[in-house]
């Protein structure tokens, strides 16, 4: 940990991202992190008052390596909760961002584009959520130069909307909810189920 | 409050409410509205005969409505004066109680609200505080889960005066909680409903959280909290006390409560901060330490009484550090918490101080008063010269000190009644009210004296006394550099701030003019500032309208904390000025200088104005001669 003491520190940089301004209101009261339901579900170790108090602290390298920087999805079930009103996926956004231009690569096994099928109809830009997926013009092989739809790592989150919009099934997130375990999945599902002992 | 009561000076009027105060300083007239207790205070004996044959039972207020009370009713055993009163709105009229009363016949059916008028000489407001309505946060369950209780509600059930004499049960099943919880800054520390701390939660429920445990030591009792604060003297003793006893303290504010639907038991989320880990622990009971916050009717008080309210809804003080239980407005005080929440000694301090400032007034034949007081010219008021008071001073006087009996006379200051915030003065369109030591002339002297040399590369500043005047001041003290061309004129209230000054200031050449005084939550005299900050923003538009460089005439709310605020402002003015090439300003100020004029037409007629203006020519013609063989 190095207490840097110049004008550009973490918490400086954060805070001129939109969303990353409220930073230093966070009294580290927990709120946030008994909400989140990554925390409850994927990860124990997921935490963002302490990924906020890193930042206040200037931690910076322990920040880009946090899983919490990488695996938000910005429900913002915390930013409903929180009583200091701070924007906290807006916050770990702008801790994402700085985190890839500083070259860090996200630990989320982001959507892969196949480009000898893309037909570029932009579906996949359009149910985004995070915006991760632009239109580039590109050479590909056996294809020649043309459009082919182009994940931005930094961005995507991994949630496979784009896979389930694409026609062509060109776009995927590799190795999870891949088509065939989903439609697995949904067939188990669509069996008679006994009745729910738990009440749901 | 029985001693109280016992003293031969005191009068207690319960169930009274204050209707109108009007008046000043030692001669306040009272209306107050005696409600009709259907009882009549100088029979009754207390017996509670009435109540015993009553046949109605409605919730009880007092006990939170975990008891039942009858319609012929005191709230407590212990009510100061012991009079039972009927509840109108629950009674059938049986008239069971009249019987029962029998030949005291203290029981009168035909009473109606009594308004009565009292001449005070101050008056001292102690209305305390109210509180947050948990059921609003729902992540807490309460009102939807049986064992979620706020804290008053805890008060009564573990009182053995209470409903259940002190028995501490659970609303679901009325078992003993084996264990409990209790969760701080429920609706406080909080911006969605309160951003403030309310003072003394945390010693409140560790307070709680002893007793509870000295009745029962084999309770498990955890606080949730986000920080501890015991501040006052003994106060960390009591939370190492608490400690020792095997009470659990767990920093984290909890999410979220669930409710095991058969059992009732209760479930809270939070993260333990310490651990870094969330934890999910089960309880029997929750109990809410909810917000103080001000009372519901604090609004119509505050107007009532003419006193301002703080940010948050509090009444206001006159000086958060030096006159804390002084209001605004001379011969009334606060006490207790309707100024803002605080604990008993603190409330005790405060009411003892505002009794004793209080009894200064009453003591008194003469009372001092603040200088500046607005004076009217008659013989230039619009009720004189058209026969017709326009009444304009009247409705910016924060504090109600002008009168105008009828439209034919003159407006009339009543002096005890002013402040002098001057609002009335630079208001008046007749120039028919002069503040005394902040003249027109006086004032007018200052700033031609300022703007003697060089006018162009001044920064004229209006900065109001309290806040801004403050403001500079410390940006002084504190060493924060600015512009050396800033020229500072002091008037007490933002609201002073004159058109005829910003014009004249324009004027005579000018370069910038700074518009500055108090956040509007600040201002010492109620809504001086909101009436200096309207006639800002008319400004501004009539200076955008003459296309004036923008940023020539600022507007900024600077407090007496804000030096650096200051320091900034004029940094970025100076900025502004440099910006604009010499020749351009100069030729700027020529072709506004007529428009200025033009606007300035009655204010040579303002009496001494003139003769300042002569004066102040002379003064300049010498200061510039002084300069030349330098």
């Amino acid at each position: 940990m190095n207490h840097t003491e110049s004008a550009n520190s973490f918490a400086e940089e954060v805070k001129t991202i939109p969303g990353g301004e409220f930073v230093e209101l966070c009294y580290s009261c927990g709120t946030c992190v008994s909400k989140c339901m990554i925390q409850e579900k994927i990860d124990p170790e997921y935490n963002p008052r302490r990924l906020l108090r890193m930042v206040m602290m200037e931690m910076r390298d322990e920040s880009y390596e946090s899983p919490t920087t990488w695996l938000c999805s910005s429900c913002d079930l915390c930013y409903q909760a929180c009583p200091q009103k701070i924007h906290i996926s807006g916050v770990i956004t702008a801790v994402k961002k700085i985190a890839v231009e500083h070259g860090s690569k996200t630990q989320l096994k982001t959507a892969v584009v196949d480009q000898q099928t893309c037909v570029a109809c932009g579906l996949c830009v359009e149910a985004c959520p995070y915006e991760a997926i632009t239109l580039v013009r590109k050479k590909v092989p056996y294809r020649g130069e043309l459009q082919v739809a182009q994940v931005d790592p930094g961005l995507c989150m991994a949630c496979g909307l784009c896979s389930a919009v694409c026609r062509s099934t060109s776009i995927r997130i590799p190795d999870t909810f891949e088509d065939a375990e989903l439609m697995e999945d949904l067939w188990n599902w669509l069996q008679p189920q006994e009745s729910a002992s738990n009440g749901y | 409050m029985v001693d109280a009561a016992r003293q031969p000076l005191v009068d207690v009027r319960a169930f009274t409410e204050v209707e109108k105060v009007e008046g000043f300083v030692g001669n306040f007239k009272v209306t107050l509205r005696e409600k009709a207790k259907y009882i009549l205070a100088d029979r009754c004996n207390g017996c509670g005969d009435c109540a015993k044959v009553c046949p109605i039972e409605v919730p009880n207020y007092f006990e939170m409505n975990l008891a039942p009370r009858k319609a012929a009713y005191v709230p407590m055993s212990q009510s100061v004066p012991l009079i039972y009163s009927i509840d109108m709105d629950a009674c059938i009229h049986c008239y069971k109680c009249v019987d029962a009363c029998g030949p005291l016949e203290a029981i009168d059916f035909s009473q109606e609200d009594k308004f009565v008028e009292e001449d005070i000489g101050a008056i001292v407001v102690a209305t305390g505080f109210g509180h947050f309505d948990p059921s609003v946060m729902e992540e807490y369950g309460y009102g939807r889960f049986p064992n979620v209780i706020t804290s008053m509600e805890m008060e009564r059930l573990n009182n053995s005066a209470g409903p259940t004499a002190g028995n501490l049960i659970r609303p679901s099943d009325h078992k003993n909680p084996k264990r409990m919880a209790f969760i701080n800054c429920v609706g406080s520390r909080d911006k969605r409903y309160n951003p403030s701390c309310s003072n003394f939660c945390c010693m409140y429920s560790i307070k709680n959280a002893v007793l509870v445990k000295q009745m029962n030591p084999d309770v498990d009792i955890s606080i949730y909290y986000i920080d501890i604060r015991t501040p006052s003297k003994g106060y960390e003793e009591f939370y190492d006390r608490a400690r020792e006893m095997g009470i659990h303290f767990i920093q984290g504010r909890p999410s979220m409560i669930t409710e095991d639907e058969e059992t009732h038991n209760l479930f809270i989320h939070s993260e333990d901060v310490l651990l870094g880990k969330v934890i999910e622990k089960e309880y029997d009971m929750v109990m809410l330490n909810q917000a103080a916050i001000p009372q519901p009717d604090q609004n119509h008080m505050s107007s009532v009484l003419n006193v301002a309210q703080s940010p948050g809804g509090w009444f206001m003080e006159y000086h958060p550090k030096l006159r804390p239980m002084d209001s605004p407005t001379d011969g009334i005080f606060f006490a207790g918490a309707c100024q803002g929440p605080k604990d008993i000694p603190s409330s005790v301090a405060q009411g003892s101080a505002a009794a004793s400032r209080a009894s200064r007034i009453l003591q008194s034949e003469k009372w001092e008063i603040e200088p500046t007081v607005a004076v009217v010219w008659p013989e230039r008021c619009s009720a004189t010269t058209r026969g017709r008071a326009c009444g304009i001073c009247a409705k910016a006087c924060p504090y109600g000190a002008i009168k105008i009996t009828s439209p034919e006379f003159p407006a009339e200051v009543i002096t005890a009644k002013c402040h002098g915030c001057g609002a009335c003065v630079a208001e008046c369109p007749e120039d028919a009210i002069t503040q005394l030591h902040y003249t027109d002339a006086q004032l007018l002297a200052q700033m031609r004296a300022l703007l003697a040399d060089k006018p162009e590369e001044k920064i004229l500043a209006f900065r109001c006394h309290w806040c801004s005047y403050g403001g500079a001041d410390l940006a002084g003290t504190s060493h924060f550099e600015y512009s050396a061309n800033e020229r500072g004129m002091r008037v007490m209230c933002s609201a002073r701030m004159d058109t005829d000054f910003i014009y004249e200031a324009f004027r005579l050449g000018a370069g910038a003019v700074l518009y500055s005084g108090c956040h509007p939550q600040d201002c010492h005299y109620i809504t001086g500032q909101l009436i200096g900050a309207k006639r800002a923003d008319r400004l501004a538009k009539i200076f955008s309208k003459m296309e004036m460089t923008e940023g020539r005439f600022r507007v900024e709310w600077i407090s007496a904390a804000e030096g650096d605020k200051y320091a900034r402002v004029l940094n970025e003015m100076q900025n502004v000025l440099d910006n604009i090439p010499k020749q351009d300003l100069i030729d700027e100020i020529e072709r506004l200088k007529p428009d200025m004029l033009k606007r300035l037409k009655n204010f040579p007629g303002v009496p001494g104005v003139a003769e300042a203006m002569d004066y102040t020519e002379t003064l300049m013609g010498a200061i510039q001669v002084q300069k030349e063989p330098a």
